[in-house]
């Protein structure tokens, strides 16, 4: 347990960190931005508690807020990620008693349904987002393709870090 | 009181998300109106740590080019000083009687290296390596070697939060260079190349090409740097007002060495100002 919870705060750390150092300053086609640290939320496991998965969202959205000035905004978009990640899971798995003391990987939810999963972490992620960010700013339609580009990118790496990562 | 707590305990989820939905748009909403603290800008203690570590590193990867363009601006300083020298030995005679040249120099430059930047959002802001230990308080201009890039927001001990030009909340006072038509700069959020020049009177004169500088109504910025060229007009419904198109002189995605604009006079003609408001 408590090497669990040690990894998973080096894993926290890493993916700001990577974040706000990195992933901030690629912009591909001038839309497409990979929001890498919610990879941290996609793989908190499904059985504790939704309190503490929206207090870490909170915290892990505020951390890359403070240190990228727009603060408020990815820690609203987080906190909706958490509270919509257990529905997200259950949308494509069964649910069954064996899967409870589960991290989502490949391995334990199988290629399709874990991509599956991830593209809809990545694509609720992008849309609150781009939305909140926006909305006042451009046309609906623009919006759209930011989100669209940044949830394809987001979800390439994300499955490209679990490829290499689980690779048997 | 036991039901309560029943009721507590079963919604606490419903309580804990509302809790943190609230707290994230108050600060959505605060941080596009107004200046908030330190400690949750990129200027703070971890953030400047952060950023000035990696900036340290990346810096190396593009000395070579930063020493060509140093060199070059080198070469242009070096060439003016000649020019400047040469003619004010002819005006030294007239010096004696005349009123405009002063002991005082007005702007004095302090110059700093951007830490981190950002383009991609309607209201950026980038972090420097100086800070409140170095004279920098909020409201000063700062320019790179192009032209005019921002002005300073938050203060720390040594890094400051700079509004970026691109940001859609901040207008700079401008005009066409060597005409008195003024009119107010802004970003518009898409291109980081491109900024809107409005409320320019009807009768304006103009050419494609033209130089936009700033107009030195305000103590942030003296008068006549560099923004960047006039592209063309743009259509609007407004009949009374042109709005130019202008493309920034600044290269935004490359923002490396700095200076931030130290106005001796700026503390005398605030006060000023501010008498003025008071009647």
């Amino acid at each position: 347990m408590n090497k669990d919870v040690i990894s998973y705060i080096c894993l926290f750390v890493i993916l700001v960190l990577v974040q706000v150092l990195l992933m901030n300053h690629i912009v591909l086609f001038n839309s497409a931005v990979c929001f890498i640290f919610i990879y941290f939320l996609i793989k908190l496991p499904i059985n504790i508690s939704v309190n503490w998965v929206l207090t870490l969202g909170f915290i892990l959205g505020l951390s890359v807020d403070i240190l990228s000035d727009t603060p408020g905004l990815n820690a609203l978009s987080c906190t909706i990620l958490a509270v919509l990640k257990r529905p997200a899971f259950f949308a494509y798995v069964q649910h069954d008693d064996q899967m409870r003391n589960i991290s989502p990987t490949m391995g334990t939810m199988g290629f399709f349904s874990y991509c599956k999963y991830i593209f809809t972490m990545s694509a609720i992620y992008c849309m609150i987002l781009y939305f909140v960010e926006f909305i006042s700013y451009i046309d609906i339609a623009d919006i759209f393709i930011k989100a669209g580009a940044s949830t394809l990118f987001t979800f390439l790496v994300i499955l490209a870090i679990d490829s290499l990562v689980y690779r048997n | 009181m036991r039901n309560l707590l029943n009721f507590l305990i079963k919604y606490s989820t419903w309580f804990v998300f509302t809790f943190y939905v609230l707290i994230s748009c108050f600060l959505l909403i605060k941080s596009s109106k107004e200046h908030y603290s330190l400690y949750l800008s990129s200027a703070n203690a971890v953030g400047s740590t952060i950023f000035k570590t990696t900036s340290e590193i990346s810096n190396y990867f593009n000395l070579i080019s930063v020493n060509k363009s140093l060199q070059e601006s080198n070469a242009r300083l070096e060439n003016e000083v000649l020019n400047l020298r040469q003619q004010l030995s002819q005006y030294q005679v007239l010096a004696q009687d005349s009123a405009f040249l002063s002991d005082k120099i007005r702007f004095d430059f302090i110059s700093a290296s951007v830490i981190n930047n950002s383009i991609r959002h309607p209201r950026n802001h980038f972090t420097i390596d100086k800070g409140a230990s170095d004279g920098i308080v909020p409201g000063m201009g700062v320019v790179d070697q192009s032209g005019v890039v921002g002005i300073v927001d938050v203060t720390g001990q040594n890094t400051a939060r700079v509004i970026s030009l691109l940001n859609q909340n901040q207008h700079f006072s401008v005009k066409v260079k060597d005409s008195p038509f003024v009119g107010s700069l802004s970003w518009r959020g898409d291109d980081p190349s491109i900024a809107y020049m409005e409320e320019v009177p009807r009768h304006a004169k103009y050419h494609i090409g033209d130089t936009i500088v700033t107009s030195g109504y305000s103590t942030t910025f003296p008068e006549g740097i560099n923004i960047g060229t006039v592209m063309g007009k743009v259509r609007t419904g407004d009949d009374t007002f042109l709005v130019l198109k202008i493309r920034l002189a600044s290269n935004f995605k490359t923002l490396g060495t700095i200076r931030v604009i130290k106005d001796a006079l700026k503390q005398e003609l605030d006060s000023i100002r501010n008498v003025g408001n008071i009647d």
